[in-house]
């Protein structure tokens, strides 16, 4: 695979502490695009060996409007399903760059081990000094120990390496999508997680019309709805979530967006420093990052104050634990108090909370934000609506909150995108079939 | 004529770094772009973009946009987002490129402009 690709499959073995390559074949891309769809088909190839895979998309990391999606694919522990975690930020992207589109790891190994996946190299190293750590120290280290304060990581907590079924695969120090307790599958691998760093280059069929076509789309977009709005406020407000908005808003430092994606659907708080400061602040560590809104309404339902639900939730980032569960299994307990909570982390369970089924994050909502995509009103309809927005997103490699914001990004312009880009001719009916494969419907 | 960067409003995606990235190479790579994301600081939230002109280094960022004249002491602003910026080639406001600048062209949020 020559165009918009490293071209290349990296396979991890834990157990024999192997690595190895192999090439990505065109062939597999006509058929099955990318993101979730090739990364489907790993998990299946390689399935007696309880793999985890890390896929990009065939559009991430390039200039197609919100293309920053990497994608995890593993067994859920909690539903027994193969699920998908969106991988966002600049992470998605750094992946794309490292030299592989595509990584399997296999097996378990015997002592805590990292992947540090670097330009093209990828090695096993040993974890022991970063295992017990939490996932903000692990961060730190990795990023002080290699050099690089560029590292993006997905690493797991204290929360993952006991096995508990509520850890959560972070983003460098930040939440995911992963409410499917991934991170306990990375704990009984003893893989502490994977730091990366990529300065790779992406060659392009037809750069010209790629980008043109990209600048094409990108306007159109600039002119949704969504322009003028920004971060987890505006967000919601769509949700019909004004007191949560009002709520937090005091805390509110700045709102950013994942690589290359319009809306800035990230809202960085400050809880030990004036939010309203604009300089470097003093303090190495102010407040933390949300990057989805759900675990601020569970927080707010507990009857928790602004400040202390943002205080839980980053004790919870900390720990590697998912906010949301937290907050709702300690709603279910009755218990009231953070500091309570906090000390319990290591003890709490999901028993009687319904886990998630489908294949995709709730950390995106279930319906359309901003824009009128035509499907409001039916449920079933709008069920269907959002997994396959979901699923264009998981394959192609676009963010999966932008893909419920922006009509003006159509299945069609993805598969242009792609023929314009690489050469290669995906039918409507291919996607079609992969997208129903993908959403379970299969 | 040069470009500026409103640096509240940007919202640190990249875009523009990218967008440079393919007018020096011809392909999508960051390696030479000579507009950056400056992201090192993450959990302060302290983000902006840093230019990298003939003579001088602009960096935008929250308080204000900083221009240090390449050669003087500290030019690097103190941060690795900076460094391998004096390596680059500086901006040359996309010359050659129909588009026009392609930062511009590509910064979903107007922060970048021609001046
Ligand atoms: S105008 Fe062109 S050369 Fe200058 S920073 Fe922007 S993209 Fe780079
Ligand atoms: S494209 Fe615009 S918003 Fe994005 S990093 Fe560059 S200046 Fe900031």
């Amino acid at each position: 695979m020559e165009y918009l690709s490293s071209g290349k499959i990296l396979i991890v073995d834990l157990a024999s502490s192997e690595t190895r390559e192999e090439e990505l074949d065109e062939g597999l891309i006509s058929k099955r695009i990318g993101g979730a769809g090739i990364n489907n088909y790993l998990y299946n190839s390689y399935k007696d060996y309880d793999p985890i895979v890390l896929g990009a998309g065939i559009l991430t990391g390039t200039l197609y409007p919100a293309s920053d999606l990497s994608v995890l694919t593993a067994r859920s522990p909690v539903t027994d399903n193969v699920c998908h975690c969106p991988v966002t930020l600049k992470a998605g992207i750094e992946f794309k760059y490292c030299g592989f589109d595509y990584l399997v790891v296999l097996g378990a190994s015997a002592k805590p081990v990292f992947l540090w996946i670097h330009d093209g190299v990828a090695d096993i190293s040993d974890g022991s000094g970063v295992w017990g750590k939490d996932v903000w120290q692990t961060t730190d280290a990795w990023r002080r120990d290699m050099g690089d304060d560029l590292i993006q990581t997905l690493v797991i907590g204290k929360a993952g390496e006991t096995g508990s079924d509520l850890a959560q695969v972070s983003v460098n120090y930040w939440g995911s999508g992963d409410v499917w307790g991934f991170a306990s599958i990375f704990g009984k691998k003893r893989l502490k997680g994977i730091a990366m760093r990529g300065m790779g280059l992406l060659e392009i069929e037809d750069p010209e019309g790629f980008v043109e076509e990209s600048m094409r789309l990108l306007e159109s977009v600039k002119t949704g709805p969504w322009k003028g709005r920004s971060g987890l406020y505006d967000l919601l407000v769509s949700l019909g979530k004004n007191d949560v908005a009002d709520w937090v808003a005091p805390l509110v430092h700045r709102n950013s967006a994942s690589y290359n994606v319009p809306y800035a659907g990230n809202t960085f708080v400050y809880l030990d420093e004036d939010p309203s400061l604009l300089k470097e602040p003093q303090g190495a560590e102010p407040g933390l990052l949300l990057t989805s809104p759900y675990g601020l309404i569970a927080a707010k339902d507990m009857g928790l104050s602004a400040m202390d639900a943002c205080r839980l939730i980053r004790s919870c980032l900390r720990y590697g634990i998912d906010p949301e569960m937290v907050a709702l299994i300690a709603s279910r307990d009755a218990k009231k108090r953070r500091e309570d909570i906090e000390s319990s982390m290591d003890s709490l369970e999901r028993k009687g909370m319904k886990p998630w089924r489908p294949p995709f994050s709730p950390m995106v909502p279930r319906q359309p934000v901003f824009a009128d995509f035509g499907v409001e009103g039916e449920p079933g309809q709008l069920e269907q609506w959002w997994l396959q927005r979901q699923a264009l997103a998981y394959v192609f490699g676009i963010d999966p909150l932008f893909l419920i914001m922006s009509p003006e990004l159509t299945a069609q312009s993805m598969i242009e995108a792609v023929r314009i880009g690489s050469g290669i001719e995906i039918s409507e009916e291919t996607l079609d079939g992969l997208v129903s494969e993908i959403c379970g419907c299969n | 004529m040069g470009i500026r960067v409103d640096a509240l409003k940007c919202t640190g995606c990249m875009a523009c770094e990218m967008a440079c990235g393919y007018h020096r190479d011809d392909a999508f790579a960051l390696l030479s772009s000579c507009i950056v994301a400056y992201r090192t600081r993450e959990k302060k939230d302290y983000f902006g973009v840093i230019l990298k002109e003939e003579e001088s280094l602009v960096i935008a960022r929250p308080e204000g946009v900083e221009v240090r004249k390449i050669g003087a002491a500290g030019e690097s602003g103190g941060d690795s987002s900076a460094k391998p910026m004096l390596l680059r080639e500086s901006c040359d406001l996309c010359s050659g490129m129909d588009a026009g600048p392609m930062c511009v062209r590509f910064c979903p949020v107007d922060a970048i402009i021609l001046e």
